[in-house]
C-alpha cells in the first residue's frame, strides 16, 4: 500500500514537473535553415541572370521549398549590399499573372513574428508582359506600410517557365533619410528572413506560401599589407635614387675631366 | 725650303690627331650620359608607375608599356656603357668587370616591380653584353 503510494506521488511530482517546465519553452518555430551570404561580384539587378558576364557565380545556391512551392534560392554580397535571387520553376500556365515574391526581413536572427520589421517586394503586374513593381514596406504589427523612402533594388523576369526574381538590399547603411524604416543589416550577423510567395498584390494577406531562412552576412576582409610589393617598391626606389647620385658624381667627373685637358692643352 | 724640322711637323700632326680624337671621344661621353640620362628618366617614369597611360586598358597597351620599360633600361644601359667605357679610355684605365656588374645590377634593379619587365630586361642586358664583349677590340 505504502509502496503504491509513494508511485502515486512520485508521478503526481513527475507530471507536475513537465507542466510547469513545458511553460518556460517559447512558443517559436523550428530552427531555420542558416545560408552563407559568400563575396561576388555584384549583378545587375534586372530580373535577368547573365551567364555570359558569370553573373550570380559566386552565389551561395540552394534549394528550398516555400511551403510545398519548390524554389532556388542564391545568395551573395558585396561590402554594402546583400543580393538574393529567387527562382520559380513552374509550368507556364500556373504562374499567377499578379504573382510576387517578398522577402519579410527580420532585424536579427529572431523569427518571431513580430520581429519581421521590413518587406521588399517584387511584385508582377502582368507577368507575361514582365510588368513589375519593385515595392519597399515597412512591417508594424502585421501591417505593411509603404516607406517614405524606397530602399535597394528588385526586379523580375518571366524566362521561360521560370519566374526569376532579383533583390539587393543595402548592409550598413547609414541612419538617414527614411532608413529607419528598414531592417537594420550589419556585418559578422545573422538574419532571419521570410522568404514568401503570393498571387494577389495585397500584403500580407496575399502570401500564400512562405519559409525562413537565416541569412549570415560576413564583415568584407581588409587585404593584408603585401609586404613584399613594399619591399620591392623601396628597392626601386633605392635603386633609382642609387642611379641618379651616381649619374650626377658622374657628370661632375666628367666636368673635372674637361678641366684637365683643358689644361693639358695649354 | 721650310725651316721648322719635319720630325716637328709630324709631331705637331700626331698631336693635333689626338686632340681631334680626345675631342671626339669628350663629346661621345658627353652625349652617351645626356642620352642614358634621358632614358633613366623614361624608365624612372614608366618603372615606377608615375606615368601609367597604358597599363590595364588591352593588351595591346599593355605590351606597349612593357615595351617602353624594357627599353628604356636597355638604352640607359647601352649609353651608359658606352659613355663609361669612353670615360675610361680617356682617362687611360680599362673598365672594370666590377663597374660593369654595378651598372647591370642598377639597370637590372629598375624592372624589380613587373616580373614580365624584369624577364626580358635581364635577357636584353645579357645580349647587350654578349655584344659589347664580341665587338670590342681584342
Amino acid at each position: 500500500m505504502k509502496k503504491i503510494s509513494y508511485s502515486i506521488l512520485s508521478a503526481i511530482i513527475l507530471l507536475n514537473l513537465l507542466l510547469v517546465s513545458s511553460l518556460f519553452i517559447i512558443n517559436s518555430y523550428a530552427a531555420a535553415e542558416e545560408i552563407d551570404a559568400e563575396f561576388g561580384d555584384p549583378p545587375k539587378i534586372d530580373g535577368d541572370i547573365d551567364d555570359s558576364v558569370n553573373e550570380w557565380k559566386n552565389a551561395n545556391k540552394i534549394h528550398i521549398n516555400l511551403t510545398d512551392l519548390p524554389i532556388d534560392l542564391w545568395v551573395m554580397q558585396d561590402d554594402s549590399e546583400l543580393f538574393i535571387s529567387v527562382q520559380v520553376d513552374l509550368e507556364f500556365s500556373a504562374h499567377n499573372s499578379t504573382e510576387f515574391i517578398a522577402l519579410l526581413i527580420s532585424n536579427s536572427s529572431s523569427e518571431n513574428q513580430e520581429d519581421f520589421i521590413d518587406a521588399k517586394i517584387v511584385q508582377f503586374s502582368d507577368i507575361q508582359t514582365n510588368k513589375f513593381v519593385y515595392l519597399d514596406y515597412e512591417i508594424n504589427n502585421s501591417l505593411f506600410l509603404n516607406d517614405t523612402y524606397s530602399h535597394g533594388e528588385g526586379a523580375g523576369k518571366l524566362d521561360g517557365k521560370v519566374s526569376v526574381y532579383e533583390f539587393s538590399i543595402p548592409i550598413k547603411q547609414p541612419l538617414a533619410d527614411g532608413y529607419e524604416e528598414d531592417a537594420f543589416l550589419e556585418y559578422e550577423k545573422s538574419y532571419a528572413l521570410n522568404i514568401t510567395y503570393g498571387k494577389t498584390p495585397s500584403y500580407p494577406d496575399g502570401i500564400i506560401k512562405s519559409e525562413i531562412v537565416l541569412i549570415y552576412i560576413f564583415e568584407p576582409s581588409v587585404p593584408e599589407p603585401l609586404y613584399f610589393d613594399v619591399i620591392l617598391i623601396v628597392l626601386v626606389l633605392v635603386v633609382f635614387s642609387i642611379v641618379g647620385v651616381l649619374s650626377g658624381y658622374y657628370i661632375y667627373k666628367i666636368f673635372k675631366l674637361k678641366e684637365k685637358m683643358e689644361r693639358l692643352r695649354s | 725650303m721650310s725651316k721648322i724640322p719635319k720630325v716637328q711637323i709630324k709631331e705637331q700632326k700626331l698631336k693635333t690627331k689626338r686632340r681631334s680624337e680626345d675631342k671626339f671621344a669628350y663629346r661621345t661621353v658627353v652625349i652617351s650620359t645626356v642620352l642614358s640620362l634621358i632614358f633613366f628618366v623614361v624608365s624612372l617614369l614608366f618603372n615606377t608607375a608615375i606615368f601609367s597611360f597604358f597599363a590595364n586598358i588591352n593588351l595591346i597597351f599593355d605590351i606597349l608599356d612593357i615595351s617602353i620599360k624594357v627599353v628604356s633600361i636597355l638604352l640607359f644601359f647601352l649609353f651608359m656603357m658606352i659613355s663609361l667605357g669612353n670615360y675610361k679610355e680617356m682617362t687611360g684605365k680599362p673598365l672594370d668587370w666590377k663597374e660593369v656588374l654595378l651598372l647591370f645590377i642598377l639597370s637590372l634593379g629598375q624592372a624589380l616591380l613587373n616580373y614580365i619587365v624584369f624577364f626580358f630586361t635581364f635577357i636584353g642586358l645579357l645580349l647587350i653584353l654578349i655584344y659589347l664583349y664580341l665587338v670590342q677590340e681584342s
